[in-house]
């Protein structure tokens, strides 16, 4: 039987995930050591793949990578046809509509400008107050934005807030927290229940281990 | 203005050769199958009015459909689906004819898929549909025609059971809004536990909430079963879980083993299917191989009530898994090219129409002369030549003399 594949996003979120394979008992030396390779052995029965958020969830879909390791926010603005299971916990942030300190984003009538990395998730938030904006995608530090002046407001991800307060800028509203999950292709889980099932459970336990909290 | 006359649109592409072989190779299997249970083929127009695919009944979102417009304006889409053109047509043409219905068909069908995810907007699918017919031997005759069909094509696949009904009925025992029950529908089609937990929180805890709560890990083999009945709190759901129990029953006779599962959180399309929902998986194919169900409303909608059960293969992913087993057919080459010279064109054409009447198959040569012949043969990998005057004079290739033998 071929190894698990599972691929992860590549940065913090790989980290906390092979710390979290390493309490459940995995040898994770590989990832440690990886040098340029980007298929690593994880143990006898699981392969890791590194790859950036959004191709982790493309991997998954088309069924490559039998399950995946991606943060909520890249699930909202890319994600469509995959099994969501589990909740890890690592990875919190939140998404966050935010404005130029003082001034009233919802007063007026005139149609804002929303500048933001995320535009799938920006879109579904006003579609959702009924509200026309247009939005601008930008691929690097959105906050510049508004304080040059191209936006009103930006939709980014807020960890602690201070990048903002650093730029003038207050989270006008909270969109949705974030956390990192586990995603499984539809067929995989199907096709190979018991393996993905053992890991999902192990994950689970240690994630509600660290937690404090068990339901 | 940048043309884009040399490229095919994004999702679309060019079948060459081979990929024409297994193509054709699938689907005739599938329709040999289909022909040999009694199903009669059907072909539907691949451009229908919008209206017949009403997003409610269908479930099919009106942003995925390609839409024109007709001449007097009206919105007509290209098929994105041919159950519901079929019940289109068994509702109007075939409303008067003796039921069951008993129908296929091989066609394509067109999708507006997000651009760059590499996945087909045209995908050529092939199934089922009976029509006018309830029960269990209904269900049985749709679920053994696609268990055989998929044999046929590639025999390592699981077969997936689920009921459409068994979510609605512990649906139905929760206090919540229909905006509610589609939030819990798609999370635990999502499989996504943890906002499934969050949503049935807000609840009070009864039985089935926490029914709801396990439905997306209901899947599995026969112990699901078991594992479900505690779980059923009412009527309905009980009988809807006995009743899929028993198809399973039945169905292990077909040899499937441990590829036969079941999965009641399989909840796709809830308001389109009201039954029985079957799928097929196979490994090295992240999407499933065959979706089908029970669709006892749709006809209804064509003001032609009746029960009604179909599947449809998809074609495309059946040879993709085909090619990649190292499936790779060889494109047959000629085994003779006919040339004549001057004077005898139509006698090398009679010569080769004869050899293609006793099932041979020719080429005709259209070169000017016996030399230009000669070689585009070897180029091609002929071994035969005929030239064709008053006598047939056959030249071998693979005898490097190339001296002729007049026969």
């Amino acid at each position: 039987m071929k190894p698990l594949r599972i691929a992860l996003t590549k940065g913090r979120l790989e980290k906390d995930t092979v710390a979290l394979f390493e309490k459940i008992g995995y040898d994770c030396d590989a990832v440690h050591n990886k040098g340029r390779r980007l298929i690593l052995p994880v143990g006898d029965r699981l392969e890791v793949v590194l790859a950036k958020a959004a191709d982790v969830i493309t991997y998954v879909e088309h069924g490559v990578c039998d399950m995946g390791v991606v943060g909520k926010d890249t699930i909202m603005e890319h994600g469509s046809s995959f099994y969501e299971v589990l909740d890890l916990g690592f990875g919190r942030c939140r998404f966050a509509l935010a404005a130029p300190k003082g001034a009233d984003f919802w007063s007026g009538y005139s149609s804002r400008t929303i500048a933001t990395k995320y535009p799938a998730t920006a879109r579904a938030f006003f579609e959702s107050r009924g509200m026309d904006v247009s939005i601008i995608k930008i691929e690097g530090s959105v906050e510049l934005a508004p304080l040059l002046g191209l936006s009103d407001a930006i939709v980014d991800i807020v960890e602690t807030g201070t990048t903002l307060k650093e730029n003038g800028l207050e989270v006008v509203e909270e969109i949705c927290p974030i956390s990192a999950r586990l995603i499984v292709n539809v067929a995989s889980l199907k096709l190979r229940k018991q393996e993905i099932e053992t890991l999902v459970s192990q994950m689970e336990q240690e994630t509600r281990k660290r937690e404090g909290t068990t339901r | 203005m940048k043309k884009y006359s040399k490229v095919t649109p994004e999702g679309t592409k060019d079948l060459l050769f081979e990929e024409c072989l297994i193509n054709r190779m699938v689907e005739q299997k599938l329709s040999r199958v289909f022909v040999s249970r009694g199903f009669h083929e059907v072909v539907t127009p691949a451009m229908e009015f919008m209206d017949v695919f009403d997003p409610e009944t269908s479930g099919i979102a009106p942003e995925i459909m390609y839409k024109m417009s007709d001449r007097r304006g009206r919105l007509v889409v290209m098929r994105p689906d041919s159950t519901m053109p079929i019940a289109r047509l068994a509702a109007t043409r075939l409303q008067n004819e003796e039921k069951p219905l008993r129908l296929y068909y091989t066609q394509r069908i067109y999708r507006n898929n997000p651009n760059l995810t590499g996945r087909s907007d045209e995908v050529l699918q092939s199934g089922v549909e009976l029509l006018g017919a309830s029960g269990k031997r209904a269900d049985l005759e749709a679920i053994a025609t696609a268990v055989e069909a998929l044999s046929h094509c590639t025999p390592d696949f699981r077969l997936e059971l689920g009921h459409a009904g068994f979510f609605r009925a512990i649906a139905a025992q929760l206090p919540i809004s229909p905006e509610q029950r589609e939030d819990i529908r798609s999370t635990i089609e999502a499989k996504n536990y943890a906002a499934l937990n969050t949503l049935l929180d807000g609840l009070e805890q009864t039985r089935s909430v926490a029914a709801m709560r396990r439905l997306p890990r209901l899947f599995g083999g026969e112990e699901v079963f078991a594992e479900a009945a505690p779980l059923c709190g009412s009527e309905e759901a009980a009988s809807m879980l006995e009743y899929l129990h028993s198809l399973y029953r039945s169905l292990v006779q077909l040899d499937l083993g441990d590829r036969l599962m079941v999965d009641l959180g399989l909840v796709q399309r809830n308001d389109y299917y009201t039954g029985v929902v079957f799928s097929a998986y196979a490994q090295d194919c992240g999407d499933a191989i065959l979706l089908g169900g029970r669709y006892d409303n749709l006809l209804s909608r064509f003001d032609l009530p009746m029960p009604a059960i179909g599947f449809s293969v998809n074609v495309d992913a059946v040879v993709k898994l085909l090619a990649e087993q190292g499936y790779a057919p060889d494109c047959p080459k000629p085994d003779v090219l006919v040339f004549g010279p001057e004077g005898c064109e139509m006698k090398a054409l009679l010569f080769a129409s004869g050899v293609a009447a006793q099932g041979g198959s020719c080429e005709t040569s259209v070169f000017e002369t016996e030399e230009e012949t000669i070689a585009y043969a070897r180029r091609g990998g002929i071994s035969r030549v005929a030239v064709v005057d008053d006598t047939v004079r056959e030249i071998r290739l693979e005898d490097e003399t190339g001296k002729g033998e007049a026969r």
